[in-house]
């Protein structure tokens, strides 16, 4: 059952614009195979966040309502990352909440598996998935492993659609990244730390590829294999849907 | 104005809007335990706790008691518990039970003569039907002293007694 | 003096050895405690209920603090009541002079830690003691504890048994953890039969019955309490709860959270005391009622000391306690100390990554991240964000709400960067480049090629 959703447009977050933008391509064909043509109006590149998180709400407020503005016409707005998405729900003002949901979100929740399913993409690979923070605990993407409640989680169910795909078992199944935003270069010994760490655990355990909900985790821990000479590429979750790992 | 006053009018003036006060009593279980499953799982938690749990019939507690007594090196504190605590092990022990509290702590050895019957599900349990307002000095003992201090490596006797034998009668 | 917490971590990760050592004690020690949430069937419920039952009673603490003074004062206790730390530690004091008291035995209480007790104490002439196994080797040493729960957890075996072998006479090379901790059994035992004062903390207090209670693994503080003649209690006013019900909630949610057991090894609960003997307890404000006060931080009082935030925090195991230079580190720390001195804190609510574990472990479901966020936007807007940070973050803002002016710069650094060689990319590229590589860079943006795929869009 495809769902039709009369307009949707689809938010490419600033650093998957110019540093990932593979990832956005991705999503949008993958969009388009599930039948829906999102638009990408130009009007808005960033969130706000990443000035927001680095103590100067009031002047990310402005770019917070170029983007609710840039969006006001659409019914839903797809946004390409977990922590951009959360931003937007946590402080914009209510109809830009309502209709601002986050990618994979999107693809679970409205379009529905069995829809998914139909792209057909296969991947004989070991995935090291990874849930960005915001979209784990903020948005509710999957069971955080700090709660008592059924399990779920709706990216590996997504990539579960996928012939030939195994997961990689971690030993510490939710552990941020280091990331963190600017924390990566105002703290980046301990970011850098916590990435190494991070990345160990994946590849310690098979992990082929690097799957994740934000690209900007990928491009840290992408950053520190390459900086290691670990060959790991890293992905959105898009870019395997669509076919482009295989 | 007093410390008192000064600090009294300082909360009052900061305190938030009010909440309301929810009821501490969890929902009961939907299927209650009967004692024996109760015990077993007192039992369990006890010995999880580092605590010796030593099962026995009514008549034969007296020889059981003594035969802990005459086995413990550094001498045994003994006393009777008032009630259990299946999910945690824990016993319920007032100062009228302790009689004396720096004896009950000095010791190396305290042993606890439980009633089976005495073992209740949880901490919520155990409130309903305890009063710790009246004694002066209560305390629930869930086994032996412990610290993890040194790098985490458990130690059993910490500064309080080394051993818990927890006799359950019935 | 500011905390520069991003210094102190970097000198911790020097030894990263050691560093991976402590991460993995603490990361054990939550791993204890998800085993002891995923076996609560009710666990979040729990923690609803000890959250509402918290910010009922900080909702109207005033009321509370009344009623347990009355009931307490009716249970023979003294009580005794201090705006901040000096007159916390003058009243202590002051209790103990006139008892003549001047060989002490304590147990855990960041309180007094918070306050500056012992020295205050030292230097009038009265011995402190402290009994908990963590903080008498911290204290030994002539540090401060590192966690809140766990005090030594930043130190090795060997470097306990050199702190024993200085003090306590061990033998040297001594590292095996049961003979170190039957070697303190024996010193500190003396200290406990030679005391003439006991002095804890408390975990709760309890306004309907007038008492409250103390929760320890090592029964440090029931030694204390036994045999002393005089009993003294530092407790903070947030410390208060409704009804010894109300126990059953907190009981069951602290030990697991703290160190994954069901339950400390003793609760005691204390209504009075012995003929013969006195209890006296001193409630003490010290910025609690500012915090309380403050809409976007008061739900920070909620706080029962657990310390599992800590034991999550992925920087906090990477950095140790005394990274954060505050009594009270970790996330915790981060959301209540920059409410005593917002300059000197202002780096502790940027160490961290907003990463949400610490919110979704806190059984009083304190809403930590949301915290430290707003804690920024207070550091930045009272000037002690670094001029460095604001012009850049100012300048970011301006150049992500214009669109056009972001391409073309987007464009122009990865042009540069994909032709400069990898040397020279790797010191542009800042803090970033210390430890990671720059991706490669996309000839086109994602817009850029939407635009030649698909023709220029407007909207």
């Amino acid at each position: 059952m495809i769902l039709l959703v009369p307009s949707v447009a689809l938010f490419v977050p600033c650093f998957v614009d110019q540093l990932n933008p593979r990832a956005a391509i991705a999503a949008l064909r993958v969009l388009e195979r599930l039948g829906i043509s999102a638009d990408v109006p130009d009007g808005a590149v960033c969130c706000g966040q990443p000035p927001a998180n680095a103590g100067y709400e009031h002047d990310a407020r402005r770019v917070l309502t170029r983007f609710a503005d840039t969006f006001s016409s659409y019914d839903r707005v797809v946004v390409l990352s977990g922590s951009c998405a959360m931003h937007v729900r946590s402080h914009a003002e209510e109809a830009t909440v309502a209709r601002t949901t986050e990618f994979c979100t999107f693809l679970y929740d409205e379009v529905g598996l069995d829809a998914v399913r139909t792209l057909g993409a296969t991947l004989e690979k070991r995935i090291g998935l990874h849930l960005g923070c915001h979209g784990l605990r903020g948005l509710g993407l999957a069971k955080p492993s700090e709660i008592h409640a059924p399990a779920f989680n709706k990216v590996r169910a997504l990539l579960e659609t996928v012939t030939g795909v195994t997961f990689a078992d971690l030993d510490r199944a939710d552990e941020c990244c280091g990331f963190g935003g600017t924390f990566a270069v105002t703290e980046p010994e301990i970011s850098s730390k916590m990435g190494r760490d991070r990345l160990r655990d994946y590849t310690s355990h098979g992990a082929e590829i690097i799957v994740s909900t934000d690209m900007s985790c990928m491009l840290h821990l992408g950053g520190i294999a390459r900086r290691q000479g670990v060959v790991v590429p890293t992905m959105h979750v898009a870019e395997i849907l669509a076919g482009s790992a295989a | 104005m007093s410390a008192r006053e000064s600090i009294l009018r300082a909360v009052r003036d900061a305190r938030p809007a009010v909440e309301a006060l929810p009821s501490a009593v969890m929902r009961p279980r939907e299927v209650a335990q009967s004692h024996h499953e109760l015990s077993a799982t007192f039992v369990a938690a006890a010995r999880s706790a580092g605590a010796d749990v030593v099962e026995t019939g009514a008549s034969e507690i007296g020889a059981v008691v003594q035969a802990i007594v005459a086995d413990a090196e550094l001498g045994a504190f003994i006393c009777d518990g008032v009630l259990g605590v299946a999910e945690n092990g824990a016993v319920w022990l007032p100062l009228s039970r302790l009689r004396d509290r720096a004896e009950a702590f000095l010791a190396d050895h305290v042993v606890i003569v439980l009633d089976r019957e005495a073992i209740v599900a949880d901490m919520h349990e155990a409130y309903a039907r305890i009063d710790p307002r009246a004694e002066v000095f209560g305390t629930f003992m869930a086994g032996p002293s412990k610290t993890a201090d040194v790098e985490q490596s458990l130690v059993i006797g910490a500064h309080g007694p080394r051993r818990v034998t927890v006799v359950l009668r019935g | 003096m500011s905390v520069d917490h991003r210094k102190a971590a970097a000198a911790f990760l020097a030894d990263e050895t050691r560093a991976d050592w402590h991460d993995a004690a603490l990361w054990w020690v939550r791993t204890k405690r998800d085993v002891m949430a995923q076996s609560v069937p009710e666990w979040e419920a729990l923690r609803d209920t000890a959250s509402a039952i918290k910010e009922h009673t900080l909702s109207r603490l005033d009321e509370y603090l009344e009623r347990f003074e009355r009931n307490a004062i009716a249970n023979g206790i003294h009580v005794h009541w201090a705006r901040d730390a000096a007159e916390h530690n003058a009243i202590v004091h002051g209790i103990l002079a006139r008892a003549g008291a001047r060989r002490i035995v304590k147990s855990k209480s960041m309180l007094t830690e918070e306050c500056g007790l012992n020295p205050y104490l030292e230097a009038r002439g009265v011995e402190v003691v402290d009994t908990d196994l963590g903080e008498r080797i911290v204290q030994l040493r002539g540090e401060a504890p590192s966690h809140i729960v766990m005090p030594a957890i930043h130190l090795r075996k060997e470097e306990v048994g050199e702190t024993f072998h200085e003090h306590l006479d061990t033998p040297a090379g001594l590292a095996n953890p049961i003979a170190l901790a039957g070697a303190a059994r024996i010193h500190l035992r003396e200290k406990f039969l030679a005391a003439d004062a006991a002095l804890t903390g408390a975990n709760f207090a309890i306004a309907e019955s007038g008492g409250f209670v103390v929760c320890t693994n090592e029964g440090n503080a029931d030694l204390g309490m036994a045999i002393a003649p005089l009993h003294i209690a530092s407790i903070g006013i947030e410390k208060v709860i409704p009804r010894a019900a109300d126990l059953g909630v907190f009981l069951r949610l602290l030990a697991r959270s703290a160190t994954g057991q069901p339950v400390t090894v003793y609760s005691s609960h204390i209504h009075g005391a012995e003929p013969g003997r006195a209890v006296h307890v001193v409630l003490v404000d010290n910025g609690r009622s500012t915090q309380l006060g403050r809409e976007d931080f008061w739900r920070s009082l909620k706080c029962i000391r657990c310390g599992a935030c800590m034991n999550t925090c992925p920087i906090y195991r990477r950095s140790g306690g005394h990274s954060y230079g505050s009594t009270i580190p970790g996330p915790i720390g981060s959301v209540l100390t920059p409410g005593i001195d917002l300059e000197r804190y202002a780096s502790l609510p940027f160490a961290s990554t907003l990463c949400g574990s610490c919110t979704a472990v806190c059984p009083v479901k304190i809403d930590l991240d949301a915290q430290l966020y707003r804690w920024r936007q207070r550091v930045t807007s009272a000037g002690y964000g670094g001029r460095k940070k604001t012009v850049l973050a100012t300048a970011m803002a301006r150049v992500l709400e214009r669109p056009p002016l972001f391409a073309r710069g987007g464009a122009l650094a990865r042009r540069t960067l994909r032709v400069l060689p990898s040397r020279a990319r790797r010191a542009l590229s800042g803090a970033w480049g210390q430890s990671r590589d720059l991706p490669e860079m996309p000839r086109q943006s994602f817009r850029e090629w939407y635009r030649a795929e698909r023709g220029a869009h407007g909207s």
